[in-house]
C-alpha cells in the first residue's frame, strides 16, 4: 500500500480481541488443509482423432518466447474450428503460478512447466502414457523424452511421460570473430584450457572475455558448463532428477565452481554482471561487446540477423582434447492439466507439432531447436553455413555422445530463485569459494526436498 | 514573518534541489521513453529526435486498453462498495455511538497494521475454494475487505467532528435516523468521502501484490499489477518499457492534479483526527 | 424554556436507542467484510502455520517446526534484518527530510511556487510503487542517469552499476522508498505547523534564537503527533515491502536485498511450502506490531 494509514491508536485489549476473534474463526475453518489424495485418471477416451467441433484451446506461455503464437496460427489455418487462447506471463510469475494454475477449476489445457516438482504428486499434470501408444511416439528419441517422465518414487527420467518438448534445446558458446580477429585468435577453442587462455588473451587486449548477466541467474550457463566438464554426468544427471541419495556435493562440481572463482578473480567477467539481465547481456553480446557469451541455441537465430557473419557458435570444450563434449539442454517443456477439458485435442496439438513438416520448420525457425519426434524424418530446412544449421549439428554431436545433462536450475521448484542465483551472484563477483557455492545449493536442495 | 537573509536563500537553494531531485526519475522516464525505441538510451540524455510514436507502440503491444478496462472494472467495484459500507459504518461509531462501537473500532483499528503480505498466502486459498482465482474478483472482494479498517476509521472520524446538535435536532423535527443520514449527513459527509474515494482509486490502481498473486493473466490484472508484463512485453526496449510506465502513471497524476486541494486538505483532516 | 429541554432530551434519547438496532444493521456488510478477507484469511494463515502443505495434495500437522524454522534460518533472518536497515530510509531520512522541507516551504508566501512545491513533492506518493521501481533501476544502471550525474561532476570512480552492488543495492532500494515517502511527510507536517501557535515563532524570534533553535524548540514539539503517525506508517512500509523490491532487485544481488515479503511470495508460491510462508506472514504480522505498539505508546506517553 502506497499510502498512509491514518492514526492507530492501542490499548493492550485489541490484540487479545483480535487473537479470539482470529481463534474462533479457526474453529469454524475445521481440519487440516488441503485435499486428501490426487485423483489423478484421465477420464477421457484416448483418441488420435481431432474432433470437427469448434474448441478453444488454452495455453499458459512465458513471454518473450513467441513460439506458441506462430504455431498456434499455423494449426488454426490447417484446423479452422480449433483456436487459441494464449496467456503469457515473466517466467518468474508462471513458474510461481503453474501449481496454482493446474489446481484451479479452470486450468489451461497447456502450459509450459520447467520443472515438474510436485504436480505430479499431486495429481495436477495429464499422463500421457496412452497417447504415447496410441500415436506411436516410440518411435521418437528416447534419450529426449526421458527426462520428461516421472515414476511414482517422485523421481524423474523413468516412469510415465507427463511433458514434451516444443523444441529441444541445446547450450553452447558464441564467440564474435571480428574481435577474435583483431586479438590473433585464429580457432575456436577446443580444450577448456584453450578457452582459458583465449579468455586471457582478450583480458590483455583490452576487450572483455565474456558477455555474461547474473541478475536473473543466466550466468549458470557458465557456472553449469564448468561443472559439466568435470562432473560425471550420470551423477549430476541424477542429482537434478532427484535420485534418493544423491548430491552436489561432488568433488566434480566443486572443481568446476572453483574454476567459475578463479574466472571471476582473473575479472573474466562483467564487473556490472549482477545488475545485467538475459535481455541485456544479450544486445550487449551483439552489439559487440565481449568475446563470447554462453548461451542456447534459441538465440542463434536472433544472434545471426544482429551480427551476420562475424559470429561463431559452438559446444563448450572438454577437458581433454578429443574427449567427450557435455552440454545442458532440455525440453522447451510443456505439460498438459490433469484438468484439461480437451485432452485428445491438446495432445493432438502436440503430437502434430513433433510431426507436422510445417510445424516443424516454424519450430527450428523461431527457436533454431531440434524439432525432436522421429528421427529418421525429414529435418526442418536451414540456410547453409548458418549459426542454426550449425546448432542442429552439435544437437546431433551431443546425442551422439550422449553428452545431455538437464539444467541445474530444474532440479527443483524453488532452488533456482532461492538458491542458485544468489549463491551464483555471490561466487562470480569472488566473495565465495566453489566449495561454498556448492555446499549451499546442497543445503538448500535438501531442505526443499524435505520440504 | 520574520526570516533572515542567508537563511531564506540557502532555505531556497535546498528546498530547489530537493524538488529537481524528487522529479529527475520521472524525467529521465520521459527521456528514455522519447528516444529511438530500439537504441540503448543512456543516462538522461535530451531527445534530439522525440519519438512520440513509442507511446502509441506501447500502448498498442502492451494491450493498454484492455489494461485499463481491466483496472476500471476493478475500481468501479472496490471504491462505491468501500465507501458505501465504510460511510454506513462509520455513521453507525461515529454518530449513533452504537452500544459495543468501541469494542468494535479498536477491533477493526488492529487491521491497519496487518501488511498483505501477511495475508497474501492464506488469501489466495481463500479465494481458490470460492472458485473466483484468475478472474477479477478475486481482486475486489478481498480489497473491499482489506480497505475496511482504513475506510471505516475515516469515516467515523469525519462523523464524530459533526455537531451532536444536528442529529439531535433533526429527530426532534420528526426525522427518522434513515432520513436524518440521508438529508444531513451525507450531504455534511460529501468532502470526506470525496478524498476517501480519490484514496481507493489510487491505493486500488496501483495495487500490486493482489493482482500479482491472484490473477494469473497480467492482461485482467489491475495496470500496476500488469507492470511485470510489460517488463516481460518489452525486455529489450527501455524506451518501450519506460512509455509503458509512463502510460500507467499518467491517469494517478490526473486524478491527483485535478482534486489535489480536496485531497491534500481531507487527508490532513482524517489523519490528525483519527 | 427549561420545561420544554428535558422532554426534547427524552425524545433524543429513546430515538438513540432505537439507533443502536439500526446502527449495528449499518456495522454489519463493513464488518462482514473485513472478517471475510482479513480475519478469515488471518486465522487461515495461522491454522496452515502449523502444518506442512505443499498447497494441492494432502497436509501433516508439524506443531511449531514451520516457527523454529523462521527462526533458525539464516536466509530467512537475513530478510528481517534488511527490513530493519529499510526503516533507517523509509522512516528516518523521509520524516527528517520532511521536517526540514516543511519548515522550508513554510518560510515562503504563500504564492504559485509554494503550491507547486507541495505538488511535486507529493507526486512520487501517487505512481504506483512498481512504477517507481521500474523508474529507479533505470536511474541506478551503469549506463543510467546517477553515473552520468557521477561522471559529470568529477566522482566517476564512484560509478557502479547500484543494484548489482552488494555494498549499494540495499541503500539504493532504500532511497527509493525515501523518494516516494518524503513527499507524505512534508505534507502533513505542513499543516501540522499551521497549527502552531504563530506568536511562539514570533517571540522566539525577538530573543533573537537562531532558525535550528526555533526548530527544535518550537517545530518539533509542536509536531509530536504527526511525528508519530508518520513513523508508525513508515515502519510499516519498510518492513512490509515488496513492489519496488520485486521490480528492481528481487532479493539480490546474492541476499543483499531479500525482505519478508518476496520470502514469503517465492516461499509461499515458488517453493509451494505453503506452512512456512504462512509462518512467516505471522511473524512478519507480530513484527510489525512490536514495532508500531511503542511508538502508539510513545505517543500517548508525550501527550500527557
Amino acid at each position: 500500500m502506497a499510502f498512509s494509514r491514518p492514526r492507530a491508536r492501542f490499548g493492550r485489549g485489541p490484540v487479545a480481541v483480535v487473537a479470539i476473534a482470529a481463534v474462533a474463526a479457526l474453529g469454524l475453518a475445521g481440519c487440516a488443509p488441503g485435499g486428501s489424495s490426487p485423483t489423478a485418471t484421465n477420464s477421457v477416451e484416448v483418441s488420435t482423432e481431432l474432433t470437427t467441433d469448434p474448441v478453444v484451446l488454452t495455453i499458459a506461455d512465458e513471454t518473450g518466447f513467441p513460439l506458441t503464437d506462430d504455431l498456434a496460427a499455423e494449426f488454426t489455418k490447417q484446423y479452422p474450428n480449433v483456436t487459441f487462447n494464449i496467456t503469457r506471463d515473466t517466467f518468474a510469475n508462471l513458474t510461481a503460478n503453474a501449481p496454482k494454475l493446474l489446481a484451479s477449476d479452470t486450468p489451461p489445457d497447456l502450459i509450459r512447466l520447467p520443472t515438474i516438482g510436485d504436480t505430479v504428486k499431486d495429481g495436477l499434470l495429464a499422463n500421457l502414457d496412452p497417447w504415447f501408444d496410441a500415436y506411436g511416439w516410440d518411435k521418437w528419441s528416447e534419450a529426449q523424452l526421458a527426462p520428461l517422465r516421472m515414476g511414482d518414487d517422485g523421481v524423474r527420467g523413468h516412469g510415465s511421460l507427463y511433458q514434451l518438448g516444443l523444441g529441444y534445446s541445446i547450450t553452447g558458446i558464441y564467440m564474435n570473430t571480428k574481435l577474435a580477429d583483431q586479438l590473433g585468435i585464429k580457432n575456436t577453442p577446443t580444450t577448456l584450457a584453450e578457452l582459458e587462455e583465449d579468455f586471457a588473451i582478450a583480458k590483455a587486449g583490452g576487450v572483455l572475455p565474456m558477455m555474461e548477466g547474473d541478475k536473473d541467474g543466466v550466468v549458470n550457463f557458465v557456472v553449469q558448463a564448468a561443472i559439466n566438464q568435470y562432473a560425471d554426468p550420470k551423477e549430476l544427471m541424477d542429482w537434478i532428477l532427484n535420485v534418493e541419495g544423491a548430491t552436489y556435493d561432488t568433488p566434480g562440481n566443486v572443481k568446476g565452481a572453483e574454476l567459475i572463482k578463479k574466472w571471476a578473480d582473473a575479472g573474466y567477467f562483467p564487473s556490472d554482471i549482477n545488475s545485467i539481465d538475459y535481455a541485456t547481456f544479450v544486445s550487449r553480446f551483439q552489439g559487440g561487446e565481449g568475446l563470447f557469451t554462453f548461451n542456447g541455441n534459441w538465440a542463434a537465430a536472433d544472434t545471426q540477423a544482429k551480427m551476420g557473419d562475424d559470429v561463431a557458435f559452438f559446444l563448450v570444450p572438454p577437458v581433454e582434447e578429443g574427449g567427450n563434449h557435455v552440454a545442458m539442454g532440455a525440453a522447451n517443456s510443456f505439460s498438459v492439466a490433469a484438468g484439461s477439458k480437451h485432452l485428445n485435442e491438446i495432445v493432438f496439438f502436440l503430437n502434430w507439432i513433433h510431426t507436422n513438416d510445417k510445424a516443424r520448420q516454424i519450430v527450428t525457425d523461431v527457436t533454431g531447436a531440434a524439432p525432436g519426434g522421429d528421427p529418421s524424418q525429414t529435418q526442418p530446412k536451414v540456410a547453409p553455413g548458418s549459426l542454426i544449421e550449425n546448432a542442429l549439428a552439435m544437437s546431433a554431436q551431443i546425442a551422439a555422445e550422449n553428452g545431455q545433462v538437464d539444467f541445474m536450475a530444474n532440479a527443483t521448484a524453488g532452488i533456482y530463485a532461492g538458491a542458485i542465483i544468489p549463491e551464483s551472484q555471490l561466487l562470480v563477483t569472488g566473495q565465495i569459494s566453489g566449495q561454498d557455492f556448492v555446499t549451499a545449493v546442497q543445503k538448500f536442495y535438501a531442505d526443499e526436498l524435505a520440504g | 514573518m520574520i526570516v533572515n537573509k542567508s537563511e531564506f536563500v540557502i532555505g531556497r537553494i535546498v528546498l530547489v534541489v530537493v524538488l529537481i531531485l524528487t522529479v529527475i526519475p520521472l524525467v529521465n522516464m520521459l527521456s528514455a521513453a522519447l528516444q529511438p525505441a530500439d537504441t540503448n538510451p543512456t543516462g538522461l540524455t535530451f531527445p534530439t529526435d522525440p519519438q512520440w510514436v513509442n507511446f502509441v507502440t506501447a500502448f498498442n503491444t502492451g494491450n493498454v486498453w484492455r489494461l485499463m478496462g481491466s483496472s476500471l472494472f476493478i475500481v468501479i467495484f472496490v471504491v462505491p462498495v468501500s465507501l458505501l459500507f465504510a460511510t454506513l459504518a462509520g455513521y453507525a461509531l461515529g454518530n449513533l455511538r452504537i452500544r459495543g462501537g468501541r469494542f468494535l473500532f479498536i477491533f477493526l483499528i488492529l487491521g491497519l497494521t496487518i501488511p498483505f503480505e501477511a495475508l497474501i498466502i492464506p488469501l489466495y486459498y481463500e479465494i481458490q475454494s470460492m472458485g473466483i482465482l484468475n478472474t477479477q474478483w478475486a481482486v475486489i472482494f478481498p480489497l473491499i475487505g482489506l480497505y475496511m479498517p482504513f475506510s471505516v476509521v475515516w469515516m467515523r472520524a469525519h462523523f464524530i467532528g459533526v455537531p451532536q446538535e444536528l442529529s439531535e435536532a433533526a429527530r426532534v423535527d420528526g426525522a427518522t435516523t434513515l432520513q436524518e443520514f440521508r438529508r444531513i449527513q451525507l450531504p455534511l459527509a460529501r468532502p470526506a468521502l470525496s478524498a476517501l474515494a480519490i484514496l481507493l482509486f489510487l491505493w486500488t490502481w496501483n495495487q500490486f501484490l493482489l493482482p500479482v498473486v491472484l490473477i494469473s493473466d497480467p492482461l485482467n490484472r489491475t495496470v500496476a499489477g500488469a507492470l511485470t508484463f510489460f517488463q516481460g512485453q518489452y525486455y529489450s526496449s527501455i524506451p518501450l518499457l519506460n512509455a509503458g510506465a509512463l502510460i500507467i502513471i499518467v491517469p494517478t497524476i490526473l486524478v491527483f492534479v485535478i482534486f489535489q486541494r480536496q485531497f491534500i486538505a481531507a487527508l490532513l483532516q482524517g489523519a490528525v483526527k483519527g | 424554556m427549561t420545561t420544554s429541554i428535558a422532554p426534547r432530551r427524552a425524545a433524543a434519547r429513546s430515538a438513540a436507542r432505537r439507533g443502536t438496532l439500526l446502527g449495528w444493521l449499518f456495522a454489519v456488510p463493513a464488518l462482514v467484510a473485513y472478517c471475510a478477507f482479513v480475519i478469515y484469511p488471518l486465522a487461515l494463515g495461522i491454522q496452515y502455520s502449523f502444518y506442512k502443505w505443499n498447497g494441492v495434495g494432502p497436509s501433516e500437522w508439524v506443531g511449531f517446526a514451520n516457527y523454529l524454522r523462521v527462526f533458525t534460518d539464516a536466509t530467512l533472518l537475513g530478510s528481517i534484518g534488511n527490513a530493519f536497515v529499510l526503516i533507517g530510509f523509509f522512516t528516518v531520512i523521509p520524516v527528517a527530510a520532511g521536517l526540514v522541507l516543511a519548515t522550508l516551504i513554510r518560510s515562503l508566501k504563500p504564492g504559485p511556487f509554494s503550491s507547486l512545491s507541495q505538488t511535486i513533492l507529493f507526486l512520487p506518493q501517487i505512481i504506483p510503487l512498481a512504477a517507481a521501481g521500474i523508474a529507479w533501476s533505470w536511474m541506478y544502471a551503469q549506463t543510467g542517469a546517477v553515473n552520468q550525474v557521477l561522471s559529470a561532476i568529477g566522482l566517476g570512480f564512484l560509478a557502479r552499476p547500484w543494484l548489482g552492488d552488494f555494498q549499494t543495492a540495499l541503500p539504493a532500494v532504500g532511497l527509493i522508498g525515501s523518494w516516494v515517502l518524503t513527499g507524505l511527510c512534508t505534507v502533513l507536517f505542513l499543516t501540522g505547523i499551521g497549527k502552531i501557535d504563530q506568536s511562539l515563532y514570533e517571540a522566539v524570534r525577538l530573543d533573537g534564537a537562531s532558525w535550528w533553535r526555533e526548530f527544535v524548540t518550537i517545530t518539533i514539539p509542536g509536531l509530536r503527533q504527526e511525528i508519530a503517525v508518520l513513523v508508525t506508517i513508515t515502519v510499516i512500509a519498510a518492513l512490509s515491502s515488496f513492489d519496488i523490491i520485486y521490480t528492481t532487485t528481487l532479493g539480490g544481488p546474492g541476499r543483499a536485498t531479500l525482505v519478508p515479503g518476496i520470502s514469503i511470495y517465492r516461499i509461499g508460491f515458488t517453493q509451494s511450502e505453503v506452512g512456512l510462508a504462512s509462518a512467516f506472514g505471522i511473524v512478519l504480522m507480530a513484527l510489525v506490531l512490536a514495532c508500531v505498539l511503542p511508538i502508539q505508546r510513545l505517543a500517548r506517553a508525550s501527550d500527557r
